[in-house]
């Protein structure tokens, strides 16, 4: 289930990029070929950069690609990785609670502001910061959940989506 | 004894950045020491849009910022970013030095921020790196790297140019490459941005003086007694002054080392360029009080 | 206390294994929660972080890369370049810093650089038997050519910091010597570390199949001159060329090498998307971080402390690159310039150190600060394309940090290496 939500937001993720692609083309082509700039390109490239961004970075919680040192588990038994993940899990929480909890004050304050040019209220600029924050808390939840019902979710071979990454 | 932190986007040394460390010792004094201000110059803390954000949410203390990063959310201001709506420095001045002024730094409070004083941001005009602009048909087809901003595109588009977007960073390297063919901005920046290198023209057409204004977070505010506020209120007023003298000295420094790089200046007569710009008027001005307000401003003398 | 809160948290969270990303800014929030002010920066700052339009080029071309991975582009072009330089140890290691190198004359972005040449290079490296490692370190050494070269948009945020009176011509000139200087002692290392490894060797094929492997690796190399050409010509930008990037691999594997399927393509856009979303967000955090540390004026009170130590120029010299590279562990390039510069530059201008060479010192030191964790955005590219942890690239990068600090300590003790360049000009 979860990881149907996972598949379906990284593609809309993707889907980002290749508009990003077009939109960035555009830009080129009208300024170059058609010698008319159009001004809202920049503005709604970076919009959806920072979508598509934070949309994978919630996917990255679930597929566990966010880099990280590991320092402790070199010298620890392996009996205590379960510990350390699901502490770092609740980390990850945490953070993800203030993305939806101060992402969502930002973006409630901006309903009134508009962005130059764009013309859209400043909520668009923070509303990825929540959705990608209420995603994240619901996968570290997930594997959080199952490590306590005794799932090797710790293990990395897996997950076979992340090697492929 | 409390630090207030101050964001500025200039480097240290500005006119800007100077009269603010002016008024934390202006206010220092006022307030037996009790407040002292501390600059984070050069954009340290964040941009413009970024660091408003942060004194409307009481992160930072106080913010000096130029009046057009407000964009469209203290109407009042925005008129004071019509294109050439100051005709001089003394108009400017004038109108600012006046009620019209104080009218509009009291129009921020709307905003979760009150306004203290203006300072002088200079006269902003096009640079190119192909000829002197003298009248708006030789802007025809020419792309201009503008601030991405409603009225700075408009503005370009009314007189025949083409309002490129593209982060500041760039530019130099895009006018050298020939990707855009100018910029505009006032002489300090001209200047030290090294885009005097590249692109040798600089037409004074003057379309923007922006007030630049130092604002203070509500919620820092509200703390103060009705006295500190009053010694906030003075110290910025007389550090006006002492901004005004350093920004007088600085343009005529930047000035002469920019004609030092080989750029060419020229005078312009603006009234072709004003006459082009009915649509933008009618476009953004359209609230009686703000026509009206247009209005009071261009019958100020100066 | 603050201080240690800030690094405290930040540490503790690493040791343990939390994502660098969270890390940040679990410290971060931490910190400004102590300091009694709105955590809501802490979030202001994640976004902005990541929205810059320069940015750009890191998903274009870690996309493009990824297209022309799959769709055979790149497999061409490393034939071809194997067929020519395969018989020396380690030539795939020299062709990366070629590469670089060229690219470096376009782009001034070490990010974007890792990314469209990595995004070739590091597969195709792995593919012939390169240590996965190894291709990710001269990757991301190499990348730092891009900031020397010019154009270098680090150079104007250094002139601006020093107060706009110096030359950014001088400052693009003054940086072609210890590039290129930075290239050869990168060969240097590649090759000995190659001989080192006992990396394959391929015998030369003969002429007729290199020129065989050039003709049909044409349409590839075809790409590199398009955005040479397209940047200097003004037509598109060096972000923007990122873009035209992706559209041209994506059209030659589709028109001409009819390589690609709809899965395929589902592959290079979802890879693209993961690479660039695990750095970026980190890019993001490491802005909340930052933007604690300039609150807290972490670097200006490190910075005076040192001014206080030493009088002796050569001393000074040698404990200001110790504390910029300090810095530039933690700190990104751009703000770091920003806030030291205005102390440091009257420093050293005062024993005589002219602010062109000093600027070149600077962005070569802060450069290699772009590829030490915990925050190396240099590095988090190129392990990303490379798919091997920090940890693996950390073991074995000694030897090119090595290159890079030496070339390091000859700009900063032989000034002519950088001022003599732009003198001719003058
Ligand atoms: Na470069
Ligand atoms: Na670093």
């Amino acid at each position: 289930m979860l990881r149907a939500v996972s598949t379906l937001v990284l593609w809309l993720a993707g889907l980002g990029l290749v508009t990003m692609t077009i939109i960035v083309a555009y830009q080129v082509f009208m300024r170059f070929v058609m010698n008319n700039s159009p001004s809202w390109t920049e503005g709604a490239a970076i919009m959806l950069m920072s979508w598509f961004i934070f949309l994978g970075a919630a996917v990255g919680v679930r597929e566990k690609f966010h880099m990280g040192f590991d320092v402790l588990l070199y010298a620890l038994p392996p009996s205590a990785k379960p510990w350390l993940r699901g502490f770092s899990d609740m980390a990850i929480f945490a953070f993800a609670f203030g993305m939806v909890w101060y992402g969502g004050e930002l973006a409630l304050r901006g309903w009134s502001v508009r962005i130059p040019v764009l013309g859209l209220p400043q909520t668009f600029t923070y509303l990825p910061i929540v959705v990608s924050g209420a995603l994240m808390c619901l996968f570290a939840t997930e594997r959080f959940l199952l490590r306590l019902a005794g799932e090797r979710v710790d293990d990395d071979a897996l997950e076979p989506s992340v090697s492929e990454a | 004894q409390t630090v207030l932190r101050s964001s500025d986007t200039h480097p240290d040394g500005y006119p800007t950045v100077e009269a603010v460390k002016r008024f934390g010792e202006l206010l220092s004094e006022k307030t037996e020491g009790r407040y002292s201000v501390e600059v984070f110059h050069s954009a340290q803390l964040g941009g413009e849009a970024d660091t408003i954000e942060q004194t409307q949410f009481g992160v930072i203390d106080l913010n000096r910022i130029s009046i057009g990063a407000f964009g469209t959310q203290v109407p009042e201001a925005t008129v004071t970013q019509l294109p050439y709506i100051f005709r001089s420095a003394d108009h400017f001045h004038n109108v600012l030095d006046g009620p019209i002024g104080e009218e509009i730094l009291a129009a921020f409070d709307a905003v979760d921020v009150v306004a203290l004083a203006y300072y002088d941001g200079g006269a902003r005009s096009f640079y190119n790196s192909t000829k002197p602009i003298e009248t708006p048909e030789d802007m025809a087809g020419m792309k201009f790297r503008v601030m991405q901003s409603d009225i700075f595109v408009d503005m370009v588009g009314a007189l025949g140019g083409n309002a490129t977007p593209m982060p500041y960073g760039e530019v130099y390297s895009g006018i050298q490459t020939g990707v855009i063919d100018g910029a505009e901005n006032n002489y300090p920046s001209y200047d030290t941005a090294g885009h005097a290198e590249v692109a040798k023209f600089y037409s004074l057409d003057e379309h923007l003086m922006v007030p630049e204004v130092l604002v203070v977070s509500k919620v820092i505010w509200d703390g103060l007694s009705p006295e500190d506020q009053s010694a906030m209120r003075e110290a910025a007023k007389e550090s006006v002054a002492y901004q005004r003298e350093l920004w007088a000295a600085k343009e005529v420094e930047s000035k002469a080392a920019v004609e030092a790089l080989g750029a060419t200046i020229n005078t312009v007569d603006k009234q072709p360029f004003i006459d082009a710009m009915k649509p933008v008027y009618d476009k953004y001005v359209t609230d009686p009080a703000l026509q009206d307000l247009v209005a009071r401003i261009q019958a100020t003398e100066g | 206390m603050e201080y240690w809160l800030l690094f405290g948290v930040f540490g503790l969270l690493m040791v343990v294994g939390t994502p660098i990303a969270f890390s940040l800014g679990i410290a971060s929030f931490a910190t400004i929660v102590y300091l009694g002010r709105p955590p809501i920066v802490v979030f202001q700052q994640l976004n902005s972080g990541v929205s810059a339009f320069t940015l750009l080029a890191i998903p274009f071309f870690i996309f493009a890369g990824d297209l022309m991975m799959r769709g055979g582009i790149a497999a061409r072009i490393i034939a071809f370049a194997g067929s020519v330089i395969g018989h020396v140890r380690g030539g795939l290691g020299q062709v990366n810093v070629l590469a670089s190198t060229l690219f470096g004359g376009i782009s001034g972005s070490a990010v974007a650089e890792a990314a469209a040449v990595g995004g070739i290079m590091i597969p195709q490296m792995k593919a012939r038997g390169y240590g996965a490692d190894y291709a990710v370190n001269v990757t991301s050494m190499a990348a730092l050519i891009a900031l020397l070269l010019p154009p270098s948009h680090n150079m104007i945020i250094y002139s601006l910091s020093g107060g706009g009176r110096i030359s950014i011509a001088d400052l693009f000139t003054a940086g072609v010597i210890p590039g290129l200087l930075l290239a050869v002692s990168l060969m240097i290392t590649a090759y000995i570390v190659a001989r080192h490894r006992g990396y394959p060797t391929e015998p030369f094929p003969g002429f007729a199949r290199a020129f065989q492997y050039f003709l049909v690796s044409i349409p590839g190399l075809l790409l590199i001159a398009i955005i040479f050409g397209g940047v200097r010509s003004g037509v598109f930008t060096a972000t923007e060329s990122s873009c035209i990037a992706v559209l041209y691999a994506f059209l030659v594997t589709l028109v001409v090498y009819r390589s690609m399927t709809w899965s395929d393509f589902v592959h290079c856009v979802t890879g693209a998307v993961r690479t660039t979303a695990m750095v970026l967000f980190i890019i993001g955090a490491a802005a909340s971080f930052g933007w604690l540390m300039a609150y807290l004026r972490v670097a200006p009170i490190l910075t005076e402390a040192v001014a206080q130590l030493t009088s002796d120029p050569l001393m000074v010299l040698l404990l200001i690159n110790v504390l910029l590279l300090l810095l530039g562990t933690f700190m990104d390039m751009g703000p770091l310039i920003i806030i030291t510069t205005p102390i440091f530059l009257p420093m050293v201008q005062r024993f005589g150190v002219d602010p062109v060479h000093f600027g070149v010192i600077m962005i070569l030191n802060l450069g290699i600060g772009l590829n030490t964790p915990p925050l190396g955005p240099v590095q988090f590219v190129a392990a990303a394309v490379g798919k091997i942890s920090i940890w693996t690239a950390m073991r074995s990068v000694w030897p090119f940090y090595l290159a890079g600090l030496i070339v390091l300590g000859l700009v900063t003790y032989i000034p002519a290496l950088s001022l003599w360049l732009p003198s001719l000009f003058r």
